[in-house]
């Protein structure tokens, strides 16, 4: 349903489109620009640096749909009473919202990517491992995105002004996640705070591992930390769940 | 004129005491605008500290730049977001209703709702030119403050230009809003970078074609003192202000010629 949900909106989704080739050749264009005459800096040259911009910034897009949660919305229309009543759990109906709605956009990634290569460049990944170890850590960057996106929506049970704290959340994670600056630019202290958040994971993480920035035991110990948020995500989620329930029915009097 | 100008700010007001109720959503969506600001700014720091300068640029210059671009952006917004709504306004049939008033219809339009996501804008690039007017070593008299104020509204004008020119298509072709959409993403994005780091095609289409170097780059290299760089001319910078009120004049008159083939929603 999500699908076509997000294919309605196809102009939007163009236009986006074009703001996220925009985005991929301001940033190549910084890039080239603070690299003239350098090789490498902090180990990394121009043209891995470029791989990691083009193939982050698609990457970060499809990650990060406009409505990370349908949440907000059903709660304001009051939609949620009937979401509640229906057979299949309401978690589970989020979820697949979500999921649905990537799949609609995916298509425009899939279009994008090419264009954006040409725009900024791309590398292949260090070695056939990194690609497969790439795979999958692509695959839970994903599904801490949505988790991450899922617990933050709940904040609508609590209160219909969101927007704010949503921009915040996806400001915050933008930088955090490295999705304009690679987590090896960033000041000592700064990167120290990154991984200390979830963000890094969602986007960080697998680029670092396609590149080949992080290799051998390294990759165990970065998939190892993508599910032990995963773990906690949902966690938390199932916490956040039940108090929000508990909302519910208080509120439906 | 002058009554134009009274009846906007009457109406703006009142557009205001309505929007103003809600002062906790107020003080959110600040924090939130906040925050879509601070990461442009701090992805400059991040490279500005790792790699020295960007386009010869040191950060306090580019600060400076970046709370001009902003202030800009806020003293445009503030006022005038309204106009991205255009689309909308003919949708429902509310232009419709503009037309038979007896107040000028652009007017009507900017003053439908006020724009509480702009406070954030003025108020953050404020605060950024501040710390960086202090910071860098422009000597700060009357006169480079008059032409920093005066910099600052003309960009606020090319940039009230470019949105109403741009909207002005929605009386021909209904839509409006991707275009405009897409300038403000022009805009926002490059509007904030040193131009010397653009290939010199591009630079040339953000002087000549969607002019985003005078809102806040050509004035902000006057200030200081790197007209040098400036391809074309070295004046330009010094002229930026008077670009901004010819355009923003040029705009308003293709906008009430183009607004005479409007023939309704459609219905």
């Amino acid at each position: 349903m999500q699908v076509r949900t997000a294919m309605s909106y196809r102009t939007d989704y163009l236009f986006s489109l074009i703001g996220l080739l925009v985005q991929v050749f301001l940033l190549t264009v910084v890039w080239r620009s603070v690299y003239h005459g350098r090789d490498t800096v902090s180990g990394i040259d121009l043209s891995a640096q470029l791989a990691y911009t083009t193939i982050g910034t698609v990457q970060y897009w499809l990650f990060s749909p406009w409505t990370f949660s349908i949440v907000p919305e059903r709660v304001r229309t009051g939609r949620i009473a009937v979401d509640l009543v229906r057979p299949l759990p309401f978690l589970g109906q989020i979820t697949a919202a979500q999921v649905g709605l990537t799949a609609g956009v995916a298509p425009f990634a899939v279009l994008a990517l090419p264009i954006a290569i040409l725009i900024g460049g791309a590398a292949a990944p260090g070695s056939v491992l990194a690609g497969f170890a790439y795979g999958l850590s692509f695959v839970l960057a994903y599904c801490l995105a949505t988790l991450f996106g899922a617990v933050v929506g709940m904040v609508a049970f609590w209160t219909t002004e969101v927007s704010g704290f949503f921009m915040l959340y996806r400001m915050v994670g933008q930088f955090l996640a490295g999705a304009l600056v690679p987590l090896w630019f960033m000041p000592g202290w700064l990167s120290a705070l990154a991984y200390v958040f979830p963000f890094q994971a969602m986007n960080y993480t697998p680029l670092a591992i396609y590149l080949g920035r992080d290799h051998g035991g390294r990759i165990v110990v970065d998939l190892g930390v993508q599910v032990g948020w995963l773990a906690l995500a949902a966690g938390l989620l199932l916490l956040v769940w039940s108090r929000a329930l508990r909302r519910v029915i208080s509120q439906g009097g | 004129m002058l009554r134009e100008f009274r009846m906007y700010a009457v109406l703006l007001r009142a557009a205001m005491r309505g929007q103003l109720q809600y002062r906790a959503n107020i003080a959110l969506v600040t924090i939130g605008g906040f925050a879509y600001q601070g990461v442009g700014l701090a992805f400059l720091w991040v490279i500005v500290s790792r790699f020295g300068a960007l386009g010869g640029w040191s950060l306090t210059d580019i600060a400076l730049l970046y709370g001009m671009r902003l202030t800009s952006h806020g003293v445009w917004a503030m006022p005038s977001a309204q106009v991205l709504l255009i689309d909308l306004a003919i949708r429902e049939g509310e232009f419709d209703r503009y037309l038979v008033r007896p107040v000028n219809p652009l007017i009507q339009l900017l003053t439908r709702m006020f724009p509480i996501q702009t406070i954030s804008d003025l108020l953050g690039g404020v605060i950024v030119l501040t710390a960086a007017a202090s910071a860098s070593d422009v000597r700060w008299a009357i006169g480079t403050v008059g032409f920093l104020i005066a910099g600052i509204i003309g960009g606020a004008l090319v940039e009230f230009a470019i949105y109403l020119a741009v909207s002005s298509l929605s009386f021909r072709v209904v839509q409006a809003r991707s275009p405009m959409l897409v300038a403000g993403t022009i805009m926002q994005t490059a509007g904030p970078y040193p131009q010397p780091i653009f290939p010199s095609a591009v630079r040339a289409v953000l002087t000549f074609v969607v002019p985003v170097a005078f809102i806040a780059y050509l004035p902000a290299s006057a200030l200081l003192r790197r007209s040098a760089e400036i391809p074309y001319a070295d004046w330009l910078g010094y002229a930026a202000p008077a670009a901004g009120l010819l355009l923003a004049l040029a705009a308003y008159r293709l906008w009430m010629r183009q607004l005479r083939h409007y023939a309704g929603p459609g219905n």
